[in-house]
């Protein structure tokens, strides 16, 4: 590794997510650990496998369409060493795909990785809090084999950026939750202020006023904020 | 089943007048026996564990980092680990408040004293007995409040009430206000001075905040020296942004204890009808008149309510 001290710190900190006051773009990032990962190890080619909570199925960033495709392909079939790898959360080690065991475990994927040109791979979890969230594949060829001391620093890039995504993800949590708080804390306002409105128009019990409106939005498969709001604008009569 | 009445379970000491229902996503008590309480004590107990056992899982994964920093000089890691550290310490201090909470709901089912608020911890966490958490909506409008004492609590009405004072401010500006003495008759003309009417020489309030957006404030008044801008005070209120209000598994209504000011609003929807007026107009012209008449907003409320209290626009009848 010859990256100059000061290229890898700026590195680092782009995968790191960058400033922390602005938003994460995670294709951004993920593009960029897989095309960071091949130049600083020395790889044949880098891909990131990745399923992102509340994005349906896995996607993929790579250092090479080739790559991409080729672990696009594996995830599909549930074949090879990225899917493994992210749905376990443990590391694949470097494998030769010339022999013949990684033929019998993976039959398809690896006549295919070796038409390509890899003819090693290794995967690397990119672990979440609770459960991992992807793997960083690094495929190996003649001229550019996976060192162990590669495969190391691998896995401290996908540890930073996986830091970086979780944190994301939890922050993003936290500003639904709050979406979600402030709007039962303001439904609770308005079905009390409408408890008060239809009391007053028909000189009932709080309890009583509660019951009209809980039976008029059931009758009518209505949600009660919102027969709640009608009653306070004067919009319902009841 | 309705969603909006998720509350209910949360408040064993009023009748049930509401369907109970759930938000997906959260796991609400279930009422079981009696005033709810031993079922408070347990889930308070889970969620401090949990909490425990994600600052373990932080601290450990620093220690990686820790170590990583040293072998590889790589300034990143000790960042990241840092990072890792001050979320560790948010989650102790959660566990701790959900501590102190199920320890005293223990010692008042034995018997001793007044049931216990959760706020009261956040309140020894803090050095003090009078802090108050105030929820907030878009526009910066209380929508909740939850307090650890009378004076906290008569604070956050007076803001309610005047429209002006440190929660507003920190919600606001989304930053950190503090006032002593003088300063806080100065900067809050109206508030100001009906504070320190309560006794209260210090106040500072910080924002719940979640990147960009700002859902509440904690106020403390007469905070021990030093308190602000302490690592302690921060991981009190990291960790009741982080995980006591909205987390998967949080309680937002804080074990009972948040109070939505039902009775100020059944006014305000008694009163638009009586004027002929909008609600909020209504509200407006409750908060004025109990603040002019020096009546506490919620006792001038049940008046309201209960009829034996006519308002005007113009003026008390």
């Amino acid at each position: 590794m010859t990256t100059p001290r000061q290229h890898l710190a700026d590195i680092f900190v782009e995968l790191a997510g960058g400033n922390p006051d602005l938003p994460l773009d995670p294709p951004v990032l993920l593009a960029a650990l897989a095309a960071h990962s091949r130049d600083l190890v020395g790889a044949r080619a880098c891909g990131v496998l990745v399923a992102l909570p509340g994005t349906g199925g896995g996607e993929v960033y790579a250092s090479e369409d080739a790559a991409r495709d080729l672990i696009l392909d594996a995830e599909q079939r549930s074949q090879g060493p990225g899917p493994y790898c992210r749905a376990t959360g443990n590391p694949v080690p470097r494998t030769d795909l010339r022999r013949a065991v990684a033929r019998q475990r993976w039959p398809h994927y690896v006549p295919r990785a070796l038409a390509l040109g890899y003819t090693e791979v290794a995967a690397r979890p990119l672990r979440g809090r609770e459960e991992p969230i992807g793997a960083l594949v690094l495929f190996g060829g003649e001229e550019a084999r996976l060192t162990d001391e590669a495969l190391e620093f691998g896995q401290s890039l996908a540890d930073i950026v996986a830091i970086a995504l979780t944190r994301d993800l939890e922050l993003s949590r936290s500003r639904t939750l709050a979406g979600q708080l402030e709007h039962a804390l303001t439904s609770r306002l308005v079905i009390e202020q409408a408890k008060g409105v239809l009391a007053a128009q028909r000189s009932l019990s709080m309890d009583e006023a509660f019951g009209i409106l809980r039976g008029h939005a059931r009758a009518r498969q209505r949600k009660l904020t919102g027969v709640a709001q009608e009653v306070v604008e004067g919009r319902l009569m009841l | 089943m309705c969603r909006d009445d998720r509350f209910k379970p949360c408040r064993p000491e009023k009748p049930e007048t509401a369907s109970s229902g759930s938000i997906p996503g959260r796991t609400l008590l279930a009422m079981t026996t009696g005033d709810g309480s031993a079922e408070q004590a347990a889930a308070a107990w889970r969620r401090a564990a949990r909490a425990r056992e994600r600052a373990r899982s932080a601290e450990e994964a620093a220690e990686r980092y820790e170590q990583r920093a040293v072998d590889s000089g790589n300034d990143v890691y000790a960042q990241l680990a840092l990072m890792l550290r001050s979320t560790a310490s948010c989650h102790r201090s959660s566990a701790r408040l959900q501590e102190a909470f199920a320890r005293s709901l223990a010692g008042w089912r034995r018997g001793h004293g007044t049931r216990p608020k959760f706020m009261t911890g956040v309140a020894e966490a803090c050095g003090t007995s009078s802090v108050a958490l105030t929820l907030v909506d878009a526009g910066h409008s209380q929508l909740a409040v939850a307090a650890s004492s009378e004076p906290a609590r008569a604070a956050q009405d007076l803001e309610f009430m005047l429209g002006e004072g440190p929660t507003r401010d920190a919600t606001t500006g989304c930053r950190t206000v503090r006032a002593s003495c003088d300063a806080i008759e100065q900067r809050w003309p109206c508030y100001g001075p009906a504070l320190t009417a309560l006794g209260v020489h210090e106040v500072a309030a910080v924002p719940l905040d979640t990147t960009g957006r700002c859902f509440g404030a904690l106020a403390v008044f007469d905070p021990r020296p030093g308190l602000v801008g302490s690592r302690a005070f921060a991981d009190v209120v990291g960790a009741l942004t982080r995980t006591v209000l909205l987390d998967s598994d949080a309680d937002p209504e804080l074990y009972g204890g948040i109070d939505h000011r039902e009775v100020v609003q059944q006014a305000a929807g008694v009163l638009s009808v009586h004027i002929g007026r909008c609600v909020d107009d209504a509200l407006a012209l409750i908060k004025a008149r109990a603040f002019t008449l020096g009546v506490p907003l919620e006792t001038f409320a049940r008046g309201i309510v209960a009829g034996d209290l006519k308002l005007t626009p113009e003026g008390p009848s």
